[in-house]
């Protein structure tokens, strides 16, 4: 094992070294922050806890947070905004969308057309990385990511989400204590 | 030495007595892949005389997910999210490399603002890869508290994070051309007041660290690498200017805003434990220095280049590369002309660093290999990719 | 009432007894029993809230909250904790030598618990036994402890196992030494093993031997702290090298024994420190209720006394724990060896030494006041003065001679070692040449 170079240290080193102030300095900083958050205070941020209290206090998430997918309705006649494009399945990475469209036959300005219609979407969140590709890759903004991140479920199959989860919303238990 | 190790600890297996263990005085300690300080699922051999490793050799893999076979399927903006996965810890830097090669190679004009954006997210990053690194680092040295602090500070780089690209750790921060969304309302306050705050808490760990004699006892003189040693290696980042050698990507390949930026590189003169913890430390700093230039400087503008529809790199072979907050993390891509890449290749830093520890090690005690595994700050998702 | 119920209950008690024992019988059994009850109650319910306390003290170093969600502030967290380890598998590795595994942990804990019974935790009724030999059984019976580590380590039949029951019979047997003679500088003064009578000079003598003793009372700190394999020397079971060290195969409540040892340890050394230290249930001025006949409260307010004596140690105990990083094995022995020893012997000397010439300045009797209160030095105020001073400069000197004979030593540099690393400006866009040499290339900022 070679040594590393060494400098000689000035008296006031050896003094400081000698009466222990490397340790006491650090002791002191550590006294500091005890006092400091049975107080709640802190000398540079203010507040000398951080953490989150999280089932207690419901995290502050970010509006752009990428959490659960939801799919849109239009909020005056609760209709799909899904036009079943699939774009959002062609461009997940990791192939977890399923856009399962339907024909329909509709009266446009008097004719009898086809119309392609959603039936079903499949969302497996188990295989989801939340990159939100989907989400920029809808042309109607109906798939979206929400912020609801409590993702959990007891079993594989609760991961894979279908059509009236999607919409709905998954019942949760959301705990506050 | 792998096979030879093997069929040694089978040997001990088969007669694991502890009569063997007498006879025997090398003992072989596996460490590894379960184990409290090897920063993830790292296996590392030990051949040990008492404390003292003899030798030592490391089994890589447990997290391999076929990264670059993955690339080989996927168009050229779904591979993007997966870049983020190496190096978890980086993932904005590691983002780069990919959105930057491929912007590259299809001669994309990026706005300035832009590549502001990137500068100021990429140091927030490498700020917040560097205080995960020196709160295992202090971990496994044993200042436990130090662990915590760091933490805290981290959590202000992930909260913006998740303001601005919408997740804190993978953050899929980048897309092809630019960023998917302008920066937040109130980005510019937190960034600057995480910047006003961040000083003084540097200097909080350094109270507790740099001058405490039991953590100079334990990093001084500890893995020293010389500058020969570290650049035949092929060591980068802050491993290799701990041992003195002025190798920044940022400066001699500059990339996104570095051309602009007015910073200093750190240098280390040993080589040793102590030198990196310095190093590292003082890019934390000339980081902070980077995002106030550049958030001084931020452009108003578009943050994204018109894009074609489909994105297909003319067929031919590349190589880019950025220095990551672990060392040069470079990206080399073949292509075919047509929309999936034909290889994609990643130069992961920490995989090359991590070849350095069996010469750091050998000669050390096993709480010395601990914090060699800590100074080199590797990420194993990067290395089994 | 409530006074009244306060300082009642001992007379109440004993009349009771008297009523079904013969007098000899009260006090050679029934008391002690009830003592050695309230003790190991009270001991293990500390170890319990010792946990609790540390996790909290911790929290609050690292700006955090610690236990918060089981009772209010976390306060049955140590119930919680109990019972999830009672419940546990008791899972015992298949190589594993089934019997010492089994043993280990009880001989941990018994060696733990035993030294309580010599403790003196207040007068009169407040000490289970006092033998005259009272600081010799403590440290016997408290390196007994080592034996449950080493033990542990090897039946355990893991290599992390066996490389922290090494690590701890080496360190432990070591920092023995070290405590064992640091605690000879105070009995120099008390001139008595008798706990009891330790404590009783300090008390005649109005003054804690922390005066007399600095240098003594830092060395048995950092022995004691050693020997309990708190960190920064915590290297039996450093986490982060060796998993968790001799315990690494333990689980459930074998594994909550070595915890509630290692705990209940803690409070042995806190305890004898403050014995030979601190005064121990000694504090100016409380006398005056025992002057005034408020016996049973002299007692409980010493006992008060020496309970807040032992907390401050402790304290002290969780603050080095969560500020400082944790020695190498091989600079704990240089410690141990090089510093602790050393200093140890340095202070038996110099106390003797100072002892002697305290004496001899004043023809053997000025100084002392009355001859035959104690067995103590019982110094006059010019005396202590004296004292005072020549322990502060045999603290002084412990160090500077130590200084002197380790000045060529690797670690003691170390300090000095704090250099400034290099700021180099390399101009942008320079070609990427990795030069070893980089002064050469780029101009130093």
């Amino acid at each position: 094992m070679s040594l590393v170079k060494v400098q000689k240290p000035d008296f006031i080193q050896k003094l400081k070294r000698f009466f222990l102030f490397d340790l006491l300095k650090g002791l002191g900083l550590t006294l500091k922050y005890n006092i400091g958050a049975a107080t709640d205070k802190d000398s540079v941020a203010g507040k000398g806890i951080y953490t989150e209290q999280y089932p207690k206090v419901r995290p502050d998430v970010a509006p752009r947070f990428h959490g659960a997918p939801r799919l849109n309705m239009d909020p005056e006649t609760h209709d799909t905004l899904c036009i079943a494009c699939n774009l959002c399945a062609l461009a997940c990475p990791e192939d977890c969308i399923d856009v399962l469209a339907m024909d329909v036959e509709v009266v446009v300005a008097g004719k009898p057309r086809r119309k392609k219609v959603l039936d079903e979407f499949i969302f497996d969140t188990s295989r989801c990385m939340f990159c939100a590709l989907c989400q920029e890759a809808c042309p109607t903004s109906c798939l979206e990511l929400t912020q609801d991140f409590e993702l959990a479920t007891y079993s594989r199959a609760g991961f894979v989400w279908n059509r009236e989860m999607l919409e709905q919303g998954r019942e949760t238990v959301k705990y506050t204590s | 030495m792998l096979p030879q190790l093997e069929s040694h600890m089978h040997q001990l297996e088969i007669a694991t007595t502890q009569e063997a263990l007498l006879d025997n005085p090398e003992m072989v300690l596996n460490m590894g892949p379960q184990h409290p300080s090897t920063h993830g699922v790292l296996r590392v051999i030990l051949k040990l005389d008492g404390e003292t490793v003899m030798d030592l050799d490391c089994d890589i893999g447990f997290l391999h997910r076929g990264m670059e076979k993955i690339a080989e399927n996927r168009q050229y903006p779904m591979i993007a999210p997966y870049w983020d996965r190496l190096d978890y810890i980086a993932a904005v830097s590691n983002g780069l490399v990919w959105v930057e090669t491929v912007e590259q190679v299809m001669g994309l004009d990026v706005p300035a603002r832009a590549h502001y954006l990137r500068t100021i997210l990429t140091e927030l990053n490498r700020i917040a890869s560097h205080l995960l690194w020196l709160a295992t680092h202090a971990l496994d040295i044993g200042a436990v508290t130090v662990l915590l602090w760091a933490l805290r500070e981290r959590e202000e780089i992930l909260k913006i994070f998740e303001r601005q690209f919408g997740a804190r750790l993978t953050c899929h921060a980048w897309r092809i051309g630019g960023l998917p969304n302008d920066a937040y309302e109130g980005f510019d306050s937190d960034v600057r007041r995480f910047v006003n705050n961040f000083p003084k808490r540097l200097d909080e760990y350094e109270t507790v660290l740099s001058e405490n004699r039991i953590w100079l006892s334990r990093t001084v003189g500890i893995g020293i690498i010389s500058a020969d040693e570290a650049v035949a290696i092929g060591l980068s980042g802050p491993s290799l200017r701990g041992s003195g050698v002025a190798w920044d990507i940022r400066k001699s390949r500059p990339y996104a805003a570095y051309a602009d930026m007015v910073f200093d590189i750190p240098l280390g003169e040993n080589g040793d434990t102590f030198d990196r913890y310095l190093v590292r430390l003082e890019e934390m700093r000339q980081s902070r220095r980077i995002i106030q230039q550049a958030i001084d400087k931020l452009p108003d503008g578009p943050v994204s280049a018109k894009l074609p529809k489909v994105i297909k790199p003319p067929a031919g072979d590349y190589y880019h590369s950025i220095e990551g907050p672990k060392g040069e993390i470079g990206c080399y891509l073949v292509s075919d002309g047509s929309a999936q890449p034909y290889r994609v290749r990643v130069r992961p830093p920490s995989l090359i660093n991590l070849q350095a520890l069996r010469q750091m090690c050998i000669g050390h005690l096993v709480a010395d290999v601990v914090a060699i595994i800590g100074t080199l700050d590797i990420v194993l998702g990067e290395i089994d990719r | 009432m409530i006074m009244l119920a306060l300082f009642a209950p001992v007379n109440f008690i004993n009349d009771l007894l008297s009523r079904f024992f013969a007098p000899e019988t009260i006090n050679n059994v029934v008391w002690p029993v009830i003592q050695i009850g309230v003790v190991v109650t009270v001991v293990a319910t500390w170890v319990a809230y010792g946990t609790y306390l540390e996790r909290k003290i911790s929290a609050f170093m690292q700006a955090r909250l610690g236990p918060m969600r089981v009772g209010p502030w976390g306060l049955l967290q140590p119930i919680a904790d109990g019972l999830k380890l009672l419940t546990k598998e008791d899972f015992i590795p298949e190589k594993a030598d089934r019997w010492i595994f089994f043993f280990a942990p009880y001989i941990a804990v018994v060696a733990a618990f035993v030294v309580f019974s010599v403790i003196p935790f207040g007068p009169d009724w407040a000490v289970i036994t006092d033998v005259n030999i009272g600081l010799l059984f403590v440290i016997a019976v408290s390196s007994v402890g080592v034996l449950a580590l080493i033990l542990a380590g090897w039946a355990s039949n893991s290599k992390y196992s066996l490389l922290g029951g090494l690590r701890s019979s080496a360190q432990m047997v070591s920092y023995e030494v070290g405590m064992g003679l640091a605690l000879i500088g105070g009995i120099m003064f008390a001139r008595t093993l008798s706990l009891s009578g330790i404590v009783a000079a300090q008390a005649f003598d109005s003054i804690w031997f922390i005066v007399y003793q600095p240098a003594g009372f830092l060395i048995f700190l950092v022995s004691g702290i050693a020997e309990n394999n708190r960190a920064p020397f915590d290297l039996p079971e450093a986490e982060s090298e060796l998993v968790a060290g001799f315990h690494t195969e333990y689980s459930g409540f074998r594994w909550s024994l070595f915890f509630m040892a290692e705990y209940a340890a803690m409070v042995v050394v806190s305890a004898v420190a403050t014995t030979v230290y601190l005064g121990g249930w000694y504090f100016p001025f409380v006398y005056k209720l025992e002057v005034s006949g408020w016996h049973n409260a002299y007692v409980i307010v010493s006992f008060l006394v020496f309970i807040i004596k032992l907390s401050l140690i402790l304290y002290l105990y969780f603050w080095l724990r969560w500020t400082l990083p944790r020695f190498r094995y091989d600079q704990l022995m240089d410690i141990g060896w090089k510093w602790l020893i050393p200093s140890a012997l340095i202070n038996i000397v110099f106390t003797a030494f100072s002892v002697f010439l305290v004496q001899a300045l004043d023809g053997w009797h000025g100084l002392r006041t009355i001859e035959s209160m104690t067995q103590g030095l019982n110094l006059t105020a010019t005396g202590k003065v004296i004292m005072i001073g020549l322990g502060l400069v045999g603290l002084l000197l412990t160090g500077g001679l130590l200084s002197l004979i380790n000045w060529r030593s690797r670690d003691f540099h170390l300090k000095s070692q704090r250099r400034n690393i290099r700021l180099v400006s390399v101009p942008s866009g320079t070609s990427a040449v990795a030069s070893t040499r980089p002064a050469a290339a780029a101009t130093e900022s």
